[in-house]
């Protein structure tokens, strides 16, 4: 068992895990957050995305050793006191979530991709959302909810 | 249960790699991470490089350009010095993986894992790149096809760690062309792929051709007659299905679950045609 | 009577989802994200063969490993050890012999996944190999491998044969005639959360289990009947699907996970399928072989079809028969084809597990008539849209199977707005446009889809709607939600009905402690058939709320003037209101609890030629209808095909939801597209081979075409709710309607699939046929 601290969720954390533990099962079998998900395993679906230093990485292919001193943001870590991230809000009127298992990851992908980038195009938005695989919606209604969410973070900006 | 262990300095990599001389080294994880789901190897330690800043700098120094092999994909990709200088490489980038890969995987680990489809290869065998090799006092450079040696085989050395790799500056004018084709848009291992590096003169005539092809051999292929054929010639249909020919008939890939060989010689010959100007 | 009984005014606002917050939050729990105290995993040795007697299971290395529990093999099986929904042939833990490399031999239970991971690896078995069987035309050569010895047909699962006018001897009579060997491949489902489930026996006996699946009644009864169970002691509770398309209609995890909690009482049990056992144990599409005949006049007037379409449907039953039946009923298109023959075969062999998949038999029968109808337009040189429209089924005339089909008008206006389309319209001027190396044209399908169960099962289901003391409502539905939004739209009927916001309405999901059965979440019926059921409920209860407020408020006339309004009645005339809560309070409590039963139509016409068709479904009453067109970009250097733009227009009566309806058909289309381009489950003497997404090739938001939708609104005249399913129709269209446009593309016939560019590219460079299925 290796001792960790790292913040999570804008709380600090301090847990001891195994140091090869994944990420995606620190999250789910030990600290209850299972908005985090797993369908593959290897990094090729995006189900298990997560911001670390505010980048999406696969949880399923990050160890604990290696979130000490980091900033680990999980879909549970996005929303507001007062309601839904933007993204979020975006994805629930936009009709862009179906079975809603691609959910976080791709709300994750998205929030990465509008902290970048001001006015993504059409195109730009597939190419963020590339590794994060859906199998229900088609993508359109997801391109279309984060294409709004950046306009309307422009808007209020 | 193993331990891993996060160097933040290459002197702690060179105490960990003594004190462990079996541990696995990883960079992004993108590779030995999802092989050890299938072979655990739960005895061996885990030493993950992602802290050494020293292997992330990406420099120009005069008319070279220098990348530490623990630079992301993604960081890379964000590189003016990369996209400014080294179109053919960030088109290579651009398409390999997904961007949640490309955030962790590194340019260093491409190289080492030596697949015959990794997808920075064919760019950097057409720049002519070096790659530097580091050791506790020991540091050489090799050209990078005398680097990879097989596939899933390299020069590496036990003890010895990919730093950088090295690339002289093509010159300003020089048509830069990376081309891949694979199963779907991203998340594609390639079945097949093309780096064109091409210097015309003002008339359009081929002063130099560098080209590498990969997932059609066991190693990235270059072809010195395609690339001699073109030299001399206008830059058209016609020189360029000669060069296709050639390229053809110098690859030598497999039959696998992705694609025939019939099919990948043809497109080595096919990806040439596209640099047909229009 | 008070209130109003007409069919009520809905709303066509496109609504916003009311599970969508949740997932959106990442706090909706999948049964994937239950855990338990003291929680076991449970795991499966699977044979890793695919055909052998199994002579011995050697688990005590197994439980020499610390942590393992429990190791348990067909020994330990209570019951008759089968499983199925027509027929039980498929064993919880196989007993006799293996009948494909996916075949659970052993259950392990441990303390932590890395116990149960290395007390798998422990257990060894002894297997007296078999030859097996990988091709179905071989399967039902008279001296094939037999997957089992006690099935009467051999390896022939299932035959229908239907016969219209002279059959196939009207080809003879032909002048023109046209023929063609398809062959589609094995899908996989493919959703991201894999099976899974949980399971907990009580003192009492009582087994909890929490599952991901489309049809949680049902379950109970088949493991009942597997373990010997009683079905009333099992509970089990469906909570969202995170995606089934079909792959988790029937058994997965059930029965093992009920026997594990058997053998660890008071133990919560959890299994959780990887994504490459997901891939390797569970059922895929039918791959199918299909070959056509059809035979026209020269003005293109259709005279004969003979089709006969070949499923291979793996070694056990697994709904395959219902899959060929309703293939059978689709394989000669909406039109008319006054001489047909059409065959269907299911056929056991050792390759995985043939099941249940969106579309459910239907892809193939439309690839296999709207394929050979492009061919025939060709041979013509006739105008492909213009083939069908003169060949439509009419109002009242019946298909080549023999069936008439309601609403066909559907299918006219379908056809004619996408001929108007700018789609099909500019599409000249839009090829020309084409860049160097690349050709383009568009492809045509013409679809019709069924829905529901047929003449003989029930499609039927019992909607409970509850007034709560609060002057809230609570909705019990038995049916699940796996994605496409169904929950919604039954609190949306409700809401609509009752004149209240969606916000006020509780949604008690499948748990076959609180809800009745329903049916399964598939057959595109469950809006249909609940919906109807919802309907029929929320009216009941809105007259005895409206009566009620009439007798409180001592009207004369107990019905005028009173309107529903959000947590009141109110008496607009005399300003009157009255609470909900009030009228709850005035109300016994079965008063406030009402029940809607809703069984579906089935056809009027009696067309099976034999019991055990329309036991497995043949023929149907009520139908989707849709015309795709696909635009298509072919690199002439790789082969690669671009899907740049798609169209759909359907025919799925009254639109409720639209927005649920784009949703729906975003989603098959795009999932279609895999099935034409890059979708392609190999296996190789029953080995499956690309068992992950590395190389299992399902379409990313960069292969994702865009996509338009059109839903003409028509009034479905079967039942009070006047829709039709929808959630199917869109995932029959791509393959033929791509296949078609790169037909056209290349000047080739396309005839294996997936189209990859590696067979795009040959056919480009050979011309003809391409056949090599490589």
């Amino acid at each position: 068992m290796t001792r960790i601290e790292f913040m999570l969720n804008n709380h600090p954390m301090r847990l001891h895990a195994p140091a090869d533990k994944r990420l995606v099962d620190l999250l789910r079998d030990d600290l209850g957050l299972t908005g985090t998900k797993e369908a593959c395993g290897s990094g090729e679906c995006g189900a298990c995305t997560v911001l670390i230093d505010g980048l999406p990485r696969p949880a399923c292919l990050t160890l604990a050793a290696q979130l000490e001193g980091r900033q680990v943001t999980t879909i549970e870590g996005i929303a507001t006191k007062t309601g839904l991230h933007p993204v979020q809000q975006a994805f629930v009127e936009h009709g862009a979530v179906q079975c809603g298992f691609c959910t976080p990851g791709m709300v994750l992908s998205a929030v990465s991709l509008l902290d970048h980038v001001a006015s993504p195009s059409a195109q730009q938005v597939r190419q963020a959302l590339a590794g994060n695989l859906c199998r229900c919606t088609g993508y359109q209604k997801i391109i279309e909810a984060v294409l709004a969410a950046a306009d309307h973070k422009g808007e209020r900006l | 249960m193993r331990r891993v262990i996060l160097p933040s300095s290459l002197e702690e990599l060179w105490r960990e790699m003594e004190r462990r001389p079996d541990a696995l080294v990883y960079a992004g994880g993108t590779d030995l991470l999802v092989r050890l789901r299938r072979e655990p190897h739960p005895d061996r330690s885990l030493i993950c490089l992602e802290r050494i800043d020293a292997l992330k700098r990406i420099e120009k120094l005069g008319n070279e350009i220098f990348i530490g092999t623990g630079c992301t994909h993604s960081h890379l990709l964000a590189s003016p010095l990369v996209r400014d200088h080294l179109p053919i490489l960030a088109q290579a980038l651009a398409v390999l993986g997904s961007p949640l890969i490309r955030n962790v995987a590194t340019i260093g680990g491409n190289i080492v894992t030596a697949s015959p489809a990794g997808d920075t290869l064919p760019p950097l065998y057409a720049l002519n790149a070096s790659v530097e090799i580091v050791a506790p006092g020991l540091s050489r450079r090799l050209a990078i096809d005398e680097f990879i040696k097989g596939p899933g085989q390299s020069a590496l050395r036990p003890g010895e760690l990919l730093s950088g790799v090295v690339i002289i500056l093509p010159t300003a004018s020089a048509i830069q062309h990376f081309e891949k084709v694979g199963q779907r848009a991203a998340l594609a291992i390639s079945i097949a792929s093309l780096a064109a590096l091409m210097q015309l003169d003002e008339a359009g005539i081929v002063q130099g051709a560098h080209l590498a092809w990969g997932s059609v051999g066991p190693t990235v292929i270059t072809c010195p007659e395609a690339e001699a054929a073109l030299e001399g010639k206008p830059l058209n249909r016609e020189s360029l299905a000669k060069a296709a020919e050639l390229a053809s008939g110098a690859v030598s890939p497999i039959d696998d679950l992705r694609a025939s060989a019939a099919y990948r010689r043809k497109l080595a010959g096919n990806l040439l045609l596209r640099l047909a100007p229009n | 009577m008070p209130g109003t009984n007409k069919i009520p005014l809905l709303s066509t606002s496109g609504q916003i989802r009311q599970d969508a917050p949740a997932k959106a939050r990442g706090v909706e729990k999948y049964a994937a994200d239950y855990y338990g105290d003291r929680l076991l995993w449970a795991g499966v040795k699977r044979a890793g063969v695919p055909h052998a007697r199994l002579l011995a299971v050697s688990i005590d290395n197994a439980l020499r490993v610390p942590g393992v529990v429990k190791a348990l093999t067909a020994k330990d099986v209570p019951g008759p050890n089968r499983q199925g929904v027509v027929r039980d042939d498929q064993p919880v833990l196989v007993d006799d012999k293996v009948r494909h490399c996916g075949d659970a031999v052993a259950l392990v239970v441990a303390e932590s996944k890395q116990a149960l991971a290395s007390g798998l690896a422990a257990i060894t078995f002894d297997l007296e190999e078999l030859p097996g069987v990988f091709d179905p035309e071989k399967a039902l050569l008279p001296d094939a491998p037999l997957l089992h010895e006690d099935h009467e047909g051999g390896n022939l699962l299932l035959e229908g044969r239907l016969v219209k006018g002279l059959g196939a001897d009207g080809l003879e009579s032909c002048p023109v005639v046209v023929e063609a060997v398809w062959n589609l491949p094995r899908q996989e489902h493919a959703y991201l959360e894999t099976e899974n489930g949980l399971a907990l026996q009580e003192a009492d006996g009582v087994i909890h289990l929490i599952v991901s699946t489309q049809t949680p009644h049902r379950d109970c009864l088949e493991v009942a009947r597997a373990l010997d169970l009683d079905p009333a002691r099992i509970h089990l509770r469906a909570p969202y699907c995170g995606g089934a398309f079909g792959g988790k209609d029937g058994i997965t995890v059930q029965s093992l996970l009920a026997l594990a909690a058997i053998n660890c009482p008071g133990h919560t049990v959890k299994m959780w399928w990887d994504r490459e056992e997901s891939m390797i144990a569970g059922a895929k599409r039918h791959p199918a072989r299909l070959y056509y005949r059809l035979g026209a006049e020269k003005d293109g007037r259709l005279r004969a079809l003979s089709a006969r379409l070949i499923f291979d449907t793996g070694p056990y039953d697994h709904l395959g028969g219902v899959v060929a039946t309703l293939g059978l009923e689709h394989a000669g298109g909406p039109y008319r084809i006054p001489h047909a023959e059409l065959i269907s075969q299911a056929v056991y062999t050792n390759n995985p597990i043939g099941g249940p998949f969106r579309g459910f038999g239907v892809p193939q029968a439309a690839a296999g008539i709207e394929l050979t109808m492009d061919l025939l337009a060709q041979r013509l040189s006739l105008d492909p849209l213009e083939l069908r429209r003169r060949n439509l089924l009419e109002t009242g005339e019946t298909s080549p199977a023999g069936v008439t089909l309601s609403g066909i008008e559907g299918l006219h206006a379908s056809l004619d707005t996408a001929s108007r389309h700018e789609l099909w319209q500019g599409r000249k001027s839009w090829q020309l446009q084409a860049e160097p190396n690349k050709r383009r044209d568009l492809g045509l399908a013409v679809l019709y889809h069924a829905m529901g169960y047929g003449p003989v099962i029930p499609d039927e289901a019992r909607a409970r709607l509850v007034l709560l003391d609060d002057g809230r409502f609570r909705l019990y539905s038995g049916v699940v939600d796996m994605g496409q939004g169904n929950a919604s739209t039954y609190v949306q009927i409700a809401a609509e009905v009752l004149n209240q916001p969606p916000e006020n309405f509780e949604l008690i999901q499948p748990d076959t402690a609180e809800t009745e059965s329903c049916g399964s979440s598939s057959a595109s019926r469950t809006t249909y058939t609940f919906g109807n059921a919802i309907l029929g409920a929320a009216q009941t209860l809105r007259e005895r709320i409206l009566t009620q407020a009439g007798e409180l408020m001592a009207l004369d006339d107990i019905t005028d003037g009173l309107a529903m309004a959000p947590g009141a009645v109110r008496h607009t005339g005399l300003s009157l209101k009255i609470s909900l809560a009030e009228l709850a309070a005035s109300l016994s409590t079965d008063q406030c609890d009402v029940t809607h039963y809703f069984r579906a139509p089935v056809a009027a016409e009696p067309v099976a030629p034999n019991k055990s068709l329309a036991l497995h479904g043949f023929p149907h009453a009520v139908y989707a209808y849709a015309v795709h067109l696909a635009a298509v970009e072919v690199d002439e250097l790789t082969g690669k095909i671009d899907l740049l733009d798609y169209l759909t227009v359907s025919d799925l009566g009254r639109v409720i939801n639209p927005r649920l309806l784009e949703q729906q058909m975003d989603g098959a289309v795009v999932q279609g597209m895999g099935y034409a381009l890059c979708e392609d489950f190999v296996a190789h003497d029953g080995h499956s081979i690309n068992t992950d997404f590395s190389t299992y090739i399902v379409p990313t938001s960069l292969d994702a075409p865009r996509i338009e939708n059109v839903f003409l609104a028509s009034q479905d005249a079967s039942s009070p709710l006047g829709i039709r399913g929808g959630g199917e129709i869109g995932i029959d269209g791509p393959l033929p309607s791509v296949g078609n446009a790169v037909a056209r593309a290349c000047g080739v016939t396309m005839r294996t699939y997936p189209l990859t560019p590696e067979r795009v590219l040959a056919a480009l460079n050979h011309g003809g046929a391409a056949n090599d299925p490589h």
